[in-house]
């Protein structure tokens, strides 16, 4: 038996097929945590070295082909992380002159083994609050009592801050582990005033530079944004800001409170870390929510798994949607980013494939080819990535078994989901007719599925359409988060 | 291309939601139905009635395509259609075995009532009409019924057979 070497492929947690560029970023987020400077316990400098001589090998082209000829096989060198399940809307695709559709469900969800050695990861949060003159009075006391209650459940290790922000932004809290002395945190939240306007890259940019100090990659890093105003003119900026932060591996969520906020924006800015927006239509549903996305960042086993994929000629995502943990819509281009895996809590996304006229000699049709990048704090590698690689034959007639239930049910959701998304869009264009025709039916649908409420508020909302030519200022919102709602798989719904 | 029955949008081939007006695409097969039946316990009765009938059937359809014979003897009066999932409407004759989603069949499509020996059909603002021998009847009016005509549900036909 040939004596152990040590892989350096393990170590940086790659593949054999890994490029230079993820060869070099997995290289650089180990090293800022084991870097001498930064690293915490005894043996990693030792560490450090291995992975720096890993990297000079590695990284150099030529070295690199040197040493992988003195590897045997390619053994599965990544112990395996996460489990897949993967659902298809069919299990072949026929031989057609015309373009298809193919829905996937696929669920990722930790190992057993994985989920027994996860233990309590240090959090490192931080609350960007809106403190303009339209959050006065019972808006602001609930978000106070809702930040105290936080703080209540912060465990030692955990990383707090707290940024106020109008038209300026103000440090309330610096990022810093509180050790137990809360007391003076809560004064401080409760000395918070209101006034001036709404300018959300100054709230956000502040508390990106709190975190940022303590961001590393075995923390969970997480800023949450609760705002109930439109920020005008600076939205390109919070958008790079977002775009930074998901590099930094920090999460971004926003609460959006009572009808004035910008749902599109806010939506936006969350999609680039595989965050959430949410509704909140009363204060008193602040302190819930709020509570609700701590416990879930408590949970949290991987705080982003991003799908960065090549795309096949002739293939498209059409649509892709988040139905859990939190339901959100996602972008559709390569590298997509996923969302969270909690740890009871399975990551579920449903994607709708384009497929262009398959030639006469394909026989197999490549729908992604790629792999999931794993973000984990709880993970010992700092970087993981699994490959995926999903494909569906070709053939001349194809079986009639209908899709999975589950499958077709989550879509029947979706499709009233999308219904409203396209009302807005031909709100927006002017064409009224047609977005009441749009929502008649989704209310029609949803009386049927028993959602009387949600069908109610559509039915007030046509009636608001016809006479105001414009959604109302609450009804967007409402259908929109309501209907997203509807998408939670059963037993998580409330 | 797929053609939803609902509204006629086209959609790409498989899809399982119609985008524009958000129907369900899948066609109903035959065990599809039968699930139904046995969770509601309620259908089993109507679309393929018991060998042994008590009382004479008084109007019979005899569905050209598939042969079958469906007798009716227990009511005066029978709407016919097609049951479809998410909605709640029950037709007293469910078509659905005998291919109405392809055949254009609503989903409450026209009913035939006995008045005292006087046979009548009335199309109930069908999609795709009802036909007697070809002619097509305006809705929400009674039309008689003759022993033999061809009656048709939009693309469905079947033949009325009197006793």
């Amino acid at each position: 038996m040939p004596p152990k070497r040590p892989d350096f492929y393990a170590m940086l947690g790659l593949l054999r097929s890994a490029t230079q560029e993820e060869i070099k970023r997995a290289y650089y987020k180990i090293a800022k945590r084991l870097h001498p400077d930064t690293n915490q316990a005894p043996g990693e400098t030792e560490l450090f070295l291995e992975v720096q001589q890993a990297y000079q090998v590695l990284s150099d082209p030529a070295r690199r082909s040197a040493y992988d000829a003195t590897l045997g096989p390619e053994e599965m060198t990544l112990p395996e992380v996460v489990e897949k399940r993967i659902l298809l809307s069919r299990k072949e695709i026929a031989r057609l002159p015309e373009s298809q559709l193919l829905y996937v469900l696929v669920d990722v969800l930790p190992t057993e083994q994985q989920k027994q050695a996860l233990s309590g990861v240090p959090l490192n949060l931080c609350l960007v609050l809106d403190c303009s003159t339209s959050m006065k009075g019972e808006r602001l006391d609930t978000v106070k009592a809702s930040a105290v209650q936080i703080i209540r459940q912060l465990k030692p290790q955990d990383i707090f801050s707290v940024i106020a922000f109008n038209d300026r932004a103000e440090v309330i809290i610096p990022a810093t582990r509180h050790q137990g002395n809360t007391h003076r945190l809560e004064t401080r939240i409760q000395m918070l005033q209101t006034g001036g306007g709404t300018e959300i890259f100054k709230g956000l940019q502040a508390g990106f530079d709190e975190i940022r100090r303590y961001a590393n990659p075995n923390t969970v890093s997480h800023i949450i944004l609760l705002t109930d105003g439109r920020t005008y003119g600076d939205e390109p900026q919070c958008y790079e800001l977002a775009k930074q932060s998901a590099e930094a591996g920090i999460g971004i969520s926003g609460l959006g409170i009572g009808s004035g906020w910008n749902d599109i924006f806010l939506d936006q800015l969350v999609s680039y870390t595989g965050g959430t927006a949410m509704y909140v239509s009363q204060p008193k549903d602040i302190e819930r929510l709020l509570n609700e996305k701590f416990a879930n960042l408590t949970q949290i086993f991987a705080e982003n798994v991003v799908l960065d994929f090549q795309s096949t000629p002739g293939v498209s995502v059409s649509y892709a949607f988040r139905l859990q943990p939190e339901t959100a819509p996602l972008n559709k281009q390569s590298p997509i980013p996923l969302g969270p895996i909690l740890r009871d809590w399975p990551l579920s996304v449903l994607m709708e494939f384009l497929i262009q006229p398959v030639s006469a000699g394909q026989d197999e049709v490549e729908l992604i080819n790629g792999k999931l990048e794993i973000a984990s704090a709880a993970l010992q590698t700092a970087f993981t990535s699994v490959p995926v690689r999903l494909t569906v034959p070709v053939k001349d007639t194809i079986s009639p078994e209908p899709p999975p239930a589950s499958l077709v049910q989550a879509l029947s959701k979706l499709t009233l989901y999308r219904l409203q998304e396209k009302a807005r869009a031909e709100v927006e264009s002017g064409n009224y007719e047609k977005a009441t025709q749009h929502l008649q039916k989704m209310a029609t649908h949803l009386l049927a599925q028993g959602e009387r409420s949600m069908a109610k508020t559509i039915m007030l909302e046509i009636e608001n359409i016809e006479r105001e030519k414009k959604f109302s200022e609450s009804g967007d919102k409402q259908i929109k988060y309501g209907t997203r709602a509807l998408l939670l798989p059963g037993e998580r719904k409330r | 291309m797929i053609v939803c029955p609902n509204c006629k949008h086209q959609e790409a081939d498989g899809a399982i939601f119609c985008s524009e007006c958000g129907m369900q695409l899948i066609q109903y097969t035959p065990g599809d139905t039968h699930r139904f039946d046995s969770a509601t316990g309620q259908l089993d009765e109507v679309p393929v009635p018991e060998p042994h009938v008590q009382a004479p059937a008084w109007i019979s359809l005899h569905l050209l395509e598939s042969g079958q014979i469906l007798p009716i003897s227990d009511r005066m009066e029978f709407t016919m259609g097609r049951v479809s999932e998410n909605q709640p409407i029950m037709p007293d004759i469910d078509l659905s075995p005998f291919k109405a989603f392809d055949n254009g069949v609503s989903r409450l499509h026209a009913v035939i009532r006995n008045n005292a020996g006087n046979i009548v059909i009335m199309d109930l603002g069908s999609s795709n009409g009802t036909y007697i021998n070809g002619t097509r009847i305006v809705p929400n009016i009674e039309q008689p019924l003759r022993h033999g005509d061809i009656v048709a549900l939009g693309k469905l036909k079947m033949q009325v057979v009197l006793s």
